[in-house]
């Protein structure tokens, strides 16, 4: 960060270009801008706050079916109370905690290796995206049916290959004991979610202008003082970026689940999203369906604030600029 | 502060499908209703029955002999969770479509309670329900009233091999001991990789099978018919449960059972490694189609064995699936005319003919000529039938709370004391209010 950042004055020179202009015409943009936005807001608005909304509400009333549609009767917070004592509940949101916080520090570190090594590959670059682009690609309920083949005790690929090649002796259940069934639809995850984080990692390196490099390696600078002085800190913004898309995805992590385990082995795999769905289309307890759907989107809030503040520095300096 | 708005309006878009889901179950949409013009189009949301012929089967022969209706048919997934989750969404809403939907035999109370399928007993008359075989009636009702017509019945059968029995001269088991025994034999001659295989993964499949077992160890899962307080941590669940995992422990079944829905067991008994099964009615033409079986004319079926001799047959699950009306729609007697020709001789002839399936009309059950063609319909008589305790709108908490505990007891997670502990206070919380 001490260095001073030569990209600045380019990088800011169109967005400062308006300021120039007198405040009437600002203004009079200003309220153009509104106005052409207005559409797609109200869109936005009425797919992404009212559902929001609607749910908070939900989730403060007992919901009963009648013949005549949904009757509210408020209850106040007492869903939220119920479920914070139920220790599914909690088990449910310590798993998805974890889930996150392991799949995508992994995912990080890895896309990260990955973008380094594609940034300096000269010939084939193109090949390697679109095969590494694949995994992504796949719809997930059908790669995880494919992993779900992959894992199968009994004519399942990966027994096969292990025992095959003398690691193992007798055939894995992947997915019938908590820790290892764990460990399994993470690293299904890690498997399909790692090139999105490499390619958004190498869209910011190819942003970080070679002349830096030029003039750090004239300055004497080694391998790991050009990664730490340059790559790292110009990548900061690109990796703040990846982190939140992922942990707002991870977070809400249903699909995996619902397709390889269904919450199993007893609730070991029973993430949030899949509690909340169980305890609002299949119990039909919409209220508590709703608080858990509720207290997630709180709870994945705040998670993106705290990811946001922590590369804070970085995003003020941009904005200041 | 601009990204940060942005990244709160992604983060609120992007964490909860179960939100949007919700959402999404209020749109009401509209049925193609078009009264004027003298032919009704009425949907049908059914899954492939035995196979994705039957329906478009049923429909044509329908329509044919009821000019004035049309069917169109809106295909289902096999999955009866994902099944309510799609129904529930829709018809809560208050959409009129599907007019009729396929429903499994456990939905009466919930869907009855939540006022998801018409009460049949306000439109139909009491005679309607004569042409069901006993208990099949009852077993769609809630609180005294008909929610669904019972479409086509199933049960848990015991399949096995009859070339390997033939081999090792050993008779069809009878008691889950001298299946074991038999297995272990099988084994230890290399006839076969794996003697038993059932369904063991976390799921209501699972639930079923546990019926089966604790049911004929002299288990039950509530005391009393109101259905308040669990009796599950038992001696007799003890039993069954150690047997289950013994099953697994010893190698007689193999340990990714714990992992086994139908269609997994169905594929290792299919490709001749299995020399004994646990599976429904659909299992016997499964097992003699020569696309996907290679243990074709080698298959018998028979009930399932108890844990003692004197109590044969053991006790099987009764599964099967209703079809019910969605309390919106705008052509309630067309649903209704489709209902009685559904369940009416010509219909269920078909069904149980063409397609094995056990037909629920009574009639057609017992008629000679159609036993005949389907073997599972001659043990059907045989089996003593256990009903899951579905008679709650609870059920599904109450099933998960079996399902989970047995398959942590069955990877040998916990301790199946344990299990059952858990199980017991689970479904007692579940049927009071302080559940999730």
């Amino acid at each position: 960060m001490g260095t001073p950042n030569p990209l600045e004055p380019e990088l800011t020179n169109h967005a400062s270009r308006p300021e120039k202009k007198s405040p009437g015409i600002r203004r009079r943009l200003a309220r153009q801008g509104w106005a052409f936005a207005l559409p797609a807001l109200t869109i936005i608005a009425a797919i992404t706050i009212f559902p929001i909304l609607y749910s908070i509400i939900v989730s403060l009333n007992h919901i009963t079916f009648t013949s005549q549609g949904y009757h509210f009767h408020w209850v106040g917070l007492h869903n939220y109370s119920v479920i914070f004592s139920n220790p599914l509940y909690r088990y449910s949101l310590f798993f998805t905690v974890i889930y996150t916080v392991v799949t995508v520090f992994i995912e990080l570190v890895a896309g990260l290796l990955i973008a380094l090594v594609l940034d300096k590959l000269i010939a084939g670059r193109g090949l390697m995206l679109a095969v590494l682009l694949l995994p992504w690609s796949l719809i997930t309920v059908i790669s995880a049916e494919m992993w779900n083949y992959i894992y199968n005790g009994v004519y399942g690929v990966l027994n096969a290959l292990l025992i095959g090649i003398g690691i193992l002796h007798t055939p894995v259940v992947w997915l019938g004991r908590p820790l290892i069934a764990i460990v399994s639809m993470m690293f299904a995850d890690i498997w399909k979610t790692t090139p999105f984080v490499a390619i958004i990692l190498l869209a910011g390196l190819q942003m970080i202008p070679h002349e830096l490099y030029e003039a750090a390696e004239i300055d004497g600078a080694n391998g790991s003082a050009r990664f730490w002085r340059i790559t790292f800190p110009l990548l900061r913004p690109t990796i703040a970026l990846s982190v939140l898309f992922r942990v707002l995805q991870a977070f809400g992590i249903f699909d995996l689940p619902f397709v390889l385990t269904q919450g199993g082995p007893g609730h070991a795999t029973e993430s949030l999203a899949l509690l909340g769905w169980q305890v609002m289309f299949q119990d039909l307890n919409m209220g508590r369906g709703a608080a858990i759907a509720a207290s997630t989107t709180l709870i994945v809030l705040f998670a993106s604030l705290l990811v946001l503040r922590a590369f804070r520095a970085q995003v003020g300096e941009e904005d200041l600029g | 502060m601009r990204k940060t708005k942005t990244a709160l309006l992604i983060a609120a878009s992007t964490t909860m499908p179960a939100l949007l889901l919700s959402a999404c179950g209020q749109t009401p949409t509209q049925g193609a209703a078009s009264p004027s013009s003298g032919v009704v189009t009425i949907t049908w949301y059914a899954g492939p029955i035995t196979g994705t012929g039957v329906r478009s089967t049923l429909i044509s022969k329908f329509e044919k002999s009821h000019p004035n209706i049309r069917v169109k048919l809106i295909s289902a997934p096999t999955s009866t969770n994902t099944d309510r989750a799609n129904l529930t969404a829709e018809i809560s809403g208050g959409a009129s479509t599907p007019d009729v939907f396929n429903g499994d035999v456990i939905w009466p109370a919930q869907f009855g309670h939540a006022h998801l399928a018409l009460d049949l007993s306000h439109h139909l008359p009491k005679s309607f329900f004569n042409r069901f075989a006993p208990g099949l009636a009852a077993g769609a009702s809630y609180k005294g009233q008909e929610y669904g017509a019972p479409l086509f019945m199933d049960a848990g059968f015991l399949y096995y091999r009859k070339d390997l029995l033939a081999k090792a001269h050993l008779p069809v088991p009878k008691t889950w001991s001298q299946l074991y025994q038999d297995s272990r034999i099988l084994q230890q001659k290399k006839l076969v990789r794996y003697g038993y295989v059932w369904e063991g993964n976390s799921y209501e499949g699972l639930t079923c099978d546990w019926m089966e077992f604790m049911t004929d160890a002299g288990g039950k899962i509530f005391s009393n018919a109101s259905l308040t307080h669990s009796v599950i941590d038992s001696a007799a669940s003890l039993k069954a449960l150690t047997f289950m995992r013994k099953l697994i422990t010893s190698g007689v079944s193999p340990s990714s059972v714990t992992t086994f829905e139908e269609p997994q067991a169905m594929a290792v008994f299919d490709a001749g490694n299995s020399a004994f099964l646990r599976n429904w009615d659909y299992a016997w033409s499964n097992s003699n189609d020569p696309k996907v079986s290679k243990v074709v004319g080698k298959v018998g079926v028979a009930p399932l064995p108890t844990f003692s001799q004197s109590q044969y047959p053991g006790y099987s699950n009764i599964g099967g699936w209703d079809i019910y009306v969605n309390p919106h729609s705008q052509h309630i007697s067309q649903d209704l005319t489709f209902i009685r020709w559904m369940t009416g001789t010509q219909a269920q002839t078909i069904l149980a003919t063409k397609y094995s399936e056990i037909p629920t009309n009574y009639a057609v059950q017992k008629n000679p000529a159609v036993r005949r063609v389907n073997p599972v319909l001659n043990i059907v008589s045989k089996v003593r039938l256990v009903p899951r305790p579905s008679g709650t709108p609870s059920y599904p908490k109450i099933s998960q709370a079996i399902y989970t505990n047995i398959n942590s007891a069955l990877t040998g997670s916990i301790s199946p004391t344990a299990a059952l502990k858990k199980a017991q206070t689970q479904i007692d919380r579940a049927v009071s209010s302080n559940s999730l």
